[in-house]
């Protein structure tokens, strides 16, 4: 019995050869880590410099680039300056995958930072995950970005399902408003509001009573429009840019509409506020989510806008500070701290690990940005504003309209 | 030589071995046939989906050559790469411009300095596969022309990353391989389980067997002994086993299925579970029934032993081959006076060659062989060649496997004493009954001598002259009758002596010429006259004289009594007795006629029975004729009645012939 166990065990052995021949072998490990030399430290970054859009992009650009000119005058991080690399991709997908691959093949950026838009950051998407390169601080609230859980990917703002709840909360928990229309941009930006409103209304057993589109880079919102004015909606919400969303507005105004309209933060509130006439009959809203930086609560809110008003003084002398342009220096205030956190020896790896440490960053007053391992999401609030005089002001207490507070924390996850 | 090993090796191993050597030969060649169809199939699929993914890129990309859109097509060529699932296959995807310049590339380092100019192609073939090391890695790249009308303006290069490609081939073979050795473990058990469970009774039945042979019943595993006590039949040989006592009588099988008992301890019925089950039930059956058999047998010789050795008679065996003793019990040492030790191997002859002889020949013939024989008073001699009386029964038996004959002997000698000396007192009442007869018959011959004597003296004393012939006439007269006196004094001596207990060969005519002798003249008186009609060519039967002419004068006296009681009836008839010997192929025969008053049916039934008489009290014994009987059945004959009344009896005595026929001149 034994010889036979024997033979048997040999049988099987003989049969396991015959199938396999060739062993896996393991890829070996790059030791250079990209865009990091011993003076510098080069960031990449694509966004809409011209275009339709190149408020939001210049903005964040300037904004992160105020304080990064600090941080290099200070000497850096760990003995290394910061360059950031923008490229230029008009809003354009297309483009800004260009940009991006021509960022990551280059092999001298270290890290992705500040993209604008949400089609064309969710565009890059699977190149990143390829290059396995962290991108931090996307100017796009998409719920792409945040599921699922992508470990490269850090978001610093608050996503557009956020935003939009926020929204059907204050429409229709505070104005009493019962019929909502959507307006947005026919795109991933577009989708994801869309989506956004529909789920809140949905928790509160409504849905939207009309819903208009319009084609990105274009300003022809007649259909759309019609279509939302001839279901005369007590409020639309508008996921667009200023462009298209002042259009509408003046537009639906001019028809006679008296509604609250209300608009996501990647609007460009100054922008909005610049195109729009003063006599709107209807509230305009927008959710921010960073406060307007000349606000009077803003010490309170988010004490660093102050410092950003400052350093943009410095650099820009010439620009308004915005609530656009404070985002990309708060995230350039988060990037510069993560880089500090992972040390010396920066590697992709380590300054992920950072910045996934950051259980509290505090952003001054009672804004702190707070990442772990399994949430990449930094900020929570929406702040509401509304167009008061040619300009957004934050909504508090002591506003006529409403009643509640100023500040909306969701604790919760979105979810789709 | 492997095969001569085969043959060595146990049932168990050869099943298990072939088994696993077909089953290893088939998952030997199903693995191989796998890696070949499923392998290469995989590969070609593969690389079909890749040049696919080549010639999409081709069609889309080229507007953007043309143009120099190098971010378009770059979006074409992630849009290719990046699709749902072939983000794992396909590793990169770059495109070549006329002059070999990477006009686009996916790969998210700086492009590879290895890959340029690798696996080049023309417009004039449809692709080209070859295998291309990047990074650390290898990857299959398959390179398509782009071409704007016939000419080439570029080319497309698609990497298939070969690691995941081997990576499925790795997963695909460890499923079969998985697959394979899960069949070979399971095969394994399973073969092996069936080797033992086939092996396993075979050996336990061959131990069993072993045991068996080595008359060993109680060892067995396969009855257990508690079950012995369940099954009233093997203790009690009186309770039936129907199983084994109705499958025993063979021959009146009618085929229906014997009775059993409601609950057998140990006959199984057959028919339930497979073959080997069956093989083991019946085995036990067997074995249970040799088991009963062996009891039953040592119960029946213990019985039969203590028969043979307490019996009151002896009984010996004699081996029919050599004629010789090979067993008997102490009662036969007892009564022939030899010891066990010296009886075994005797012959069988010793004891009484004629009666031996018989015996043999009887059991030679086949057919009698069945049947026992039986003898009465046979002659067999003790030691010291001492005669005695035996009756004799032999039977045939096989006594270890040879022919052999088991004897019982009666010794019946103090038997046939006691008959001879009845008969003797017979005889001499009939000699006193005689007297008279004897007497007057003497007196003739005296008388007949006293009147010579007297002549004689007459002469004498007168001194007449007589002529010479006178004289001599009547001294031989005197002497004649003398003789005839003698004649009757030996006759009466004869009969009145005792017999002896040897046969001997007699003539018939001998004892009725002396019984006729004896009486005929004595009868004339009564004027009974008695014929004689002999058949001069006797032959020889096997009996006493003596006793013979017991039988005669016993029968001619009854005759002569029928015929006197007959005349005294007032009938005046003229007796006569009449005496013929004859003989045929078979016997030999006297009979006794008379004319008297003859024997009614009912009485003649009862004529041979002991001390019955027809004759008025104290003139006759009733024993005449029932010694008569019993002499006559001694020597194998008959006595046969044939009566009329008022008409005559007559009574016929007939013995056997000799074998070997000699005859009495």
């Amino acid at each position: 019995m034994r010889l036979a166990f024997k033979f048997a065990t040999w049988a099987v052995f003989c049969i396991a050869l015959l199938g396999c021949e060739t062993k896996l072998e393991k890829p070996a490990q790059y030791a250079r880590v990209p865009g990091v030399s011993s003076t510098e430290i080069t960031i990449g970054s694509s966004l809409a410099l011209e275009g339709h859009a190149s408020y939001l992009g210049t903005q964040t650009l300037r904004g992160a680039q105020s304080y990064l000119r600090n941080v290099n005058a200070l000497g850096g991080v760990h003995g290394r300056l910061i360059t950031l690399q923008a490229m230029d991709d008009g809003y354009d997908p297309t483009r800004c995958l260009a940009n991006t691959h021509r960022l990551v093949s280059s092999g001298n950026i270290f890290s992705l930072f500040g993209f604008v838009g949400t089609p064309t950051t969710v565009r890059v998407l699977p190149l990143i995950e390829e290059a396995k390169i962290p991108l931090v601080g996307a100017f796009s609230g998409a719920n792409a970005l945040r599921v699922p859980f992508n470990p490269y990917v850090f978001n610093i703002r608050a996503s557009y399902y956020q935003e939009t709840k926020a929204a059907v909360e204050l429409l229709v928990s505070q104005m009493q408003c019962k019929r909502i229309a959507v307006f947005y941009q026919y795109d991933a930006y577009g989708f994801d509001g869309l989506m956004g409103t529909e789920l809140a209304l949905r928790e509160v057993g409504l849905a939207p009573v009309a819903r208009g589109s319009y084609v990105r880079g274009a300003v022809d919102i007649d259909e759309a429009l019609h279509k939302i004015v001839t279901a005369q909606p007590d409020a639309v919400v508008l996921v667009g840019t200023y462009e298209p969303c002042a259009e509408f507005i003046t537009k639906a105004d001019a028809l006679g509409l008296d509604a609250a309209f209300f608009n996501l933060s990647f609007v460009g509130a100054e922008e909005l506020a610049r195109l729009l006439p003063d006599d709107i009959k209807g509230d305009v809203l927008v959710s921010q989510v960073v406060p307007p930086p000349f606000s009077p609560q803003v010490h309170e809110l988010m004490g660093i806008a102050e410092e950003y008003v400052r350093h943009l003084k410095e650099l820009y002398p010439d620009d308004v500070p915005n609530a656009v342009g404070l985002e990309g220096y708060v995230n350039a205030r988060v990037m510069v701290e993560g880089l500090r956190r992972a040390g010396r020896n920066l590697t992709r790896e380590s300054f992920m690990k950072a910045l996934e440490s950051m259980g509290e960053f505090p952003l001054g007053g009672k804004a702190s940005v707070a990442f772990t391992p399994k949430d990449h999401q930094g900020l929570e609030m929406v702040y509401y504003t509304v167009l008061e005089d040619g300009e957004f002001k934050l909504i508090d207490d002591t506003y006529l309209h409403l009643k509640r507070s100023a500040a909306v924390k969701f604790e919760e996850q979105v979810t789709q | 030589m492997i095969r001569a090993k085969f043959a060595q090796l146990s049932l168990k191993n050869k099943f298990f071995f072939s088994i696993l050597i077909v089953i290893l030969l088939i998952s030997g060649t199903i693995a191989l046939l796998a890696r070949w169809i499923l392998i290469s199939g995989l590969t070609q699929e593969l690389e079909m989906r890749g040049t696919a993914i080549a010639h999409s890129v081709a069609t889309r990309g080229t507007e953007y050559i043309l143009e120099n859109d190098t971010a378009h097509l770059l979006n074409v060529l992630f849009d290719e790469k990046q699709l749902h699932e072939r983000r794992n296959l396909v590793a990169y995807i770059y495109v070549e411009g006329k002059s070999g310049k990477i006009l686009s590339h996916t790969f998210t380092t700086p492009f590879p300095k290895r890959l340029k100019g690798v696996n080049p192609v023309t417009e004039k073939v449809e692709k080209s596969v070859q295998v291309v090391p990047f990074g650390g890695h290898e990857a299959y790249d398959i390179a398509v022309p782009i071409k704007e009308g016939i000419y080439q303006i570029g080319t497309v290069h698609v990497g298939l990353s070969k690691a995941h490609i081997d990576n499925l081939v790795g997963k695909l073979r460890a499923m079969f391989l998985g697959f394979i050795s899960a069949v070979i473990i399971i095969t394994f058990w399973v073969s092996h389980r069936m080797a033992k469970y086939i092996a396993d009774p075979v050996m336990t039945l061959t131990q069993i067997s072993d045991d068996l042979s080595r008359g060993s019943f109680t060892s067995s595993d396969l009855i257990y002994t508690d079950e012995q006590a369940g099954c009233p039949a093997f203790h009690d040989t009186d309770l039936p086993c129907w199983h084994f006592d109705e499958q025993r009588t063979g021959a009146n099988n009618t085929g229906a299925r014997p009775h059993r008992c409601k609950k057998c301890a140990f006959y199984n019925e057959p028919g339930d579970g497979d073959e080997v089950q069956q093989l083991t039930t019946s085995f036990r059956n067997m074995v249970w029934s040799i088991r009963l058999y062996r009891r039953r047998l040592q119960e029946s010789e213990s019985t039969y032993r203590s028969l043979f050795r307490s019996g009151p008679d002896p009984i010996f065996v004699v081996d029919v081959l050599t004629q010789k003793l090979v067993d008997a019990n102490p009662r036969t040492e007892e009564v022939y006076g030899y010891t066990r030790d010296e009886l075994v191997g005797m012959r069988y002859t010793s004891f009484g060659q004629e009666h031996a002889k018989e015996c043999f020949e009887y059991f030679s013939n086949d057919e009698l062989c069945a049947e026992a024989m039986r003898s009465a008073r046979v002659v067999h001699l003790r030691k010291g060649n001492i005669p005695m009386y035996v009756n004799v029964t032999a039977c045939f038996i096989s006594y270890r496997t040879r022919p052999a004959i088991i004897v019982s002997t009666t010794d019946v000698t103090d038997l046939v004493e006691k008959d001879a000396q009845l008969i003797q007192a017979s005889k001499m009442k009939s000699l006193g009954e005689m007297s008279t007869g004897v007497a007057h018959e003497l007196n003739q011959p005296l008388n007949a001598i006293r009147m010579g004597s007297d002549f004689l003296t007459m002469v004498h004393e007168q001194g007449i002259d007589i002529p010479k012939e006178q004289y001599a006439q009547v001294v031989t007269e005197i002497s004649t009758q003398v003789d005839r006196a003698s004649d009757i004094i030996n006759t009466l001596r004869s009969f009145g002596r005792k017999a002896d207990l040897l046969l001997e060969d007699v003539n018939l005519n001998e004892p009725v010429g002396a019984v006729v002798s004896l009486l005929s003249r004595q009868f004339l008186i009564e004027d009974v006259h008695i014929v004689t009609e002999l058949d001069p060519v006797l032959p020889y039967i096997t009996a006493q004289h003596n006793k013979l002419q017991q039988v005669l004068l016993n029968l001619v006296i009854n005759a002569r009594d029928a015929i006197v009681e007959r005349n005294e009836e007032g009938a005046g008839v003229r007796g006569r007795i009449l005496i013929r010997t004859e003989y045929d192929a078979e016997g030999v025969s006297v009979s006794v006629e008379d004319n008297g008053t003859g024997i009614p049916d009912h009485v003649a039934q009862k004529v041979f029975e002991p001390f019955f008489t027809t004759k008025a009290t104290g003139q006759g014994m009733g024993l005449g004729l029932a010694i008569s009987y019993g002499i006559v059945r001694e020597y194998d004959g008959e006595l046969s009645i044939q009566s009329t009344v008022g008409n005559g009896t007559c009574f016929t005595v007939r013995f056997p012939r000799q074998e070997v026929a000699q005859v009495a001149n």
